[in-house]
């Protein structure tokens, strides 16, 4: 669970931050904190809610009102502490009294203030590969001509809602600049507790005291999004939680589903789901009913939205649940970490949440007129980017279990793997590629040699590295395009090639890309005539699944360190080429 | 509201300062200033201002939160606001 109003409590949390133990944290990260309001209680909230997600966080308070005093200084302690993530807190109090006092026409003031922020980006971008988290502005109450204002263009509210709209467009387009919503957080909290203006006039906080811990939890949340925590996929109950009522024992007639009415709760939670389908959130079904039960209302009922296409699993049986979701997560080849279950059923829930380590199973409140506020508000879908690929994610899912039940019916893996009709394209990493290369980076975590996780700009740089070869590998085949799948990065020393970054996606798993790959790097060596590739395994608690990578290509252990990290080597004219059955794409 | 005497606003009190300075055993004298308290610095001041607000279901105006010199002015005056309260 994310946030409710006893876990976002200010004292409570505070107290909390007093007797914080971070030696459970399997993660540390450093978060630099720039702001022109004062930001000391930031740090023990983010540090109380960053160990919440095991995640052990340094954060670096800016002085007080000194952004642009910190970023233009190539000595400053921004700089020196090196942080990972940097956030830009801007408050409207200030831009407020510098947009009353200020001479200039409100257009050109916004202006000045959106290329004063992008400066700021680009400074911090030309010394650290950092993300920056950068607000916009909560929407002022003052209302100089009431309910004219917005047909002002030159009021200050109208401005300022101006102002963030050109602050988003800036960071769609910028690599590793992410908008932290303040005003979303704000609105949903209302401007009326928001602004506390004792406090701004005696001590500069932007918010009241208890907005505080709201506004750090969203930072939490983007930072863990920045970190590789993503929410993939959702398994949904079927029986009152899908629909109102049993199907099994009231029938296709009997069920509440409908647009409007007491079924239109069900009705908004489909439209929900299908939202996030369309967003490239895989769905599943694990619901214990007869499976044509389970199916008849997706395929019979007028009014649901759903379809059983819709979903890339679909598991209906009387196991237990706990079973049932082991199997979907095999299925689909995804960490529990990034799973959430919806149930009505607060047994169910209770099962899953004790048998199934890791997945999330958020409260689901007693009227089902609720269901869609109660998981949104946790946001559970917090994401860095968004790519063409995420939109058809569910097909691919379903395709590749399909793809499964087929691969019984064929006499070896080879002879099934020639009937794909797989064809690779191998590329050195591109503009246009970035952001799915990034993606991945943030999201692998099983098929990860390294776990390396660069953000857009550390890509970029390695694509402007001539010491470095990175490659991306899209795959398609018969049934489908899997898109970009692959990652492979090796920069050439001297008499030797090291591999530095290799992940894949798991939905493409037992197909050879990796053997493809690997030809690939050898060939590379070959050609600079570099006599040995050497590589490394950083083990994490996710990627087992490749610890004998380097081996099952006939490299040799050269040493192991005390957490089992490896080291790896072979001479490049020993190694044999591996089978593939796939054909190169360019 | 009937009147609260300055007694009942300072055993309140204490529970109050006590979670903010995080110390249990803090107890609370009149004539106390923020020099004879562990931490009480400026953050913890506004800390501690709004958990006697909540706590009270009072409000204090930026003069009086400012203006404030002993613990006896603080059950003083928390003692006015809350049998101010209709």
């Amino acid at each position: 669970m994310t946030s409710d109003a006893h876990n976002l409590d200010y004292g409570n949390l505070l107290a909390a931050s007093r007797r914080l133990d971070v030696s459970g944290c399997s993660q540390k990260v450093r978060v630099a904190l720039l702001s022109d309001s004062a930001t000391q209680r930031m740090v023990p909230l983010l540090r109380t809610l960053f160990a919440r997600q095991g995640v052990d966080a340094e954060i670096y308070e800016g002085p007080f009102d000194g952004i642009e005093l910190e970023v233009y200084n190539p000595n400053s302690g921004l700089y020196q502490f090196q942080p990972q993530i940097v956030v830009i807190l801007n408050s409207v109090q200030a831009l407020r009294a510098n947009f009353l006092r200020s001479e200039t026409a409100p257009q050109t003031f916004v202006e000045e203030t959106l290329s004063r922020t992008t400066r700021i980006w680009d400074a911090i971008h030309g010394a650290l590969p950092a993300t920056i988290l950068q607000s916009n502005f909560v929407m002022p109450y003052e209302r100089f001509f009431g309910n004219f204002d917005l047909s002002v263009p030159e009021s200050l509210y109208a401005t300022v809602g101006r102002l963030n709209a050109q602050v988003a467009v800036a960071t769609r387009t910028r690599q590793s600049v992410l908008l932290n919503d303040m005003e979303g957080v704000a609105s949903w909290l209302g401007r009326r507790v928001w602004f506390e203006d004792r406090f701004w006039d005696s001590a500069k906080y932007f918010c009241a005291l208890e907005c505080l811990p709201y506004v750090a939890n969203n930072l939490v949340t983007m930072s863990m999004a920045t970190l590789g925590r993503a929410t993939k996929c959702v398994v949904v109950d079927l029986d009152n939680t899908m629909w109102g009522g049993v199907i099994g024992d009231d029938g296709l007639d009997g069920i509440q589903i409908s647009a409007h009415g007491e079924g239109e709760a069900f009705y908004r939670m489909q439209l929900y789901l299908r939202a996030l389908k369309q967003r490239g959130i895989v769905l599943a079904v694990c619901s214990k009913n007869e499976m044509a039960n389970a199916l008849l209302p997706f395929e019979k009922h007028p009014e649901m939205v759903l379809r059983r296409e819709d979903f890339a699993v679909f598991v209906a049986n009387w196991n237990d649940k706990a079973v049932n979701i082991r199997q979907i997560r095999e299925t689909l080849n995804i960490g529990f970490d990034s799973m959430v279950f919806l149930d009505d059923n607060p047994f169910e829930r209770n099962l899953v949440r004790e048998l199934v380590p890791g997945i999330q199973v958020p409260e689901l409140p007693e009227d089902p007129a609720d269901y869609v506020r109660a998981i949104s508000e946790l946001n559970l879908f917090e994401t860095t980017s968004f790519s063409a690929e995420d939109a058809k994610r569910t097909d691919l899912y379903r395709a590749e279990a399909e793809r499964r039940k087929e691969q019984a019916g064929f006499a070896s893996v080879e002879e099934f793997l020639q009937s794909l009709e797989m064809r690779i394209t191998v590329e050195r990493f591109d503009a246009f590629h970035l952001p799915r290369i990034s993606q991945l980076m943030q999201r692998s975590n099983q098929f990860n040699l390294t776990t390396r996780r660069l953000s857009e700009i550390e890509c970029k740089a390695l694509m402007e590295n001539t010491a470095w070869l990175p490659l991306y590998a899209k795959l398609g085949d018969r049934l489908s395009d899997h898109g970009l799948i692959s990652i492979v990065t090796v920069e050439a020393l001297v008499g030797e090639l090291a591999i530095r970054d290799w992940l894949m996606s798991c939905r493409v798993l037992g197909r050879g890309v990796e053997g493809f790959l690997m030809n690939r790097v050898m060939e590379h060596a070959h050609q600079l005539g570099l006599a040995r590739v050497t590589a490394e395994f950083i083990p994490t608690a996710k990627n087992g699944m490749v610890k004998d990578f380097f081996h099952q290509f006939g490299f040799a252990k050269i040493s192991e360190g005390a957490k089992g990290e490896s080291r790896w080597s072979i001479s490049t004219s020993e190694y044999l080429p591996w089978q593939t059955f796939m054909q190169s794409k360019t | 509201m009937p009147p609260i005497d300055k007694t009942a606003v300072l055993q309140g009190l204490t529970g109050v300062f006590r979670e903010v300075f995080d110390n249990p055993t803090l107890n609370l004298r009149e004539e106390m200033t923020a020099a004879d308290v562990e931490n009480w610095d400026s953050l913890n001041h506004i800390d501690l201002i709004v958990a006697v607000e909540r706590k009270f279901k009072i409000k204090f105006t930026t003069r009086e939160v400012t203006g404030l010199k002993t613990v006896g002015d603080l059950a003083e005056l928390t003692a006015t606001k809350v049998s101010a309260v209709p």
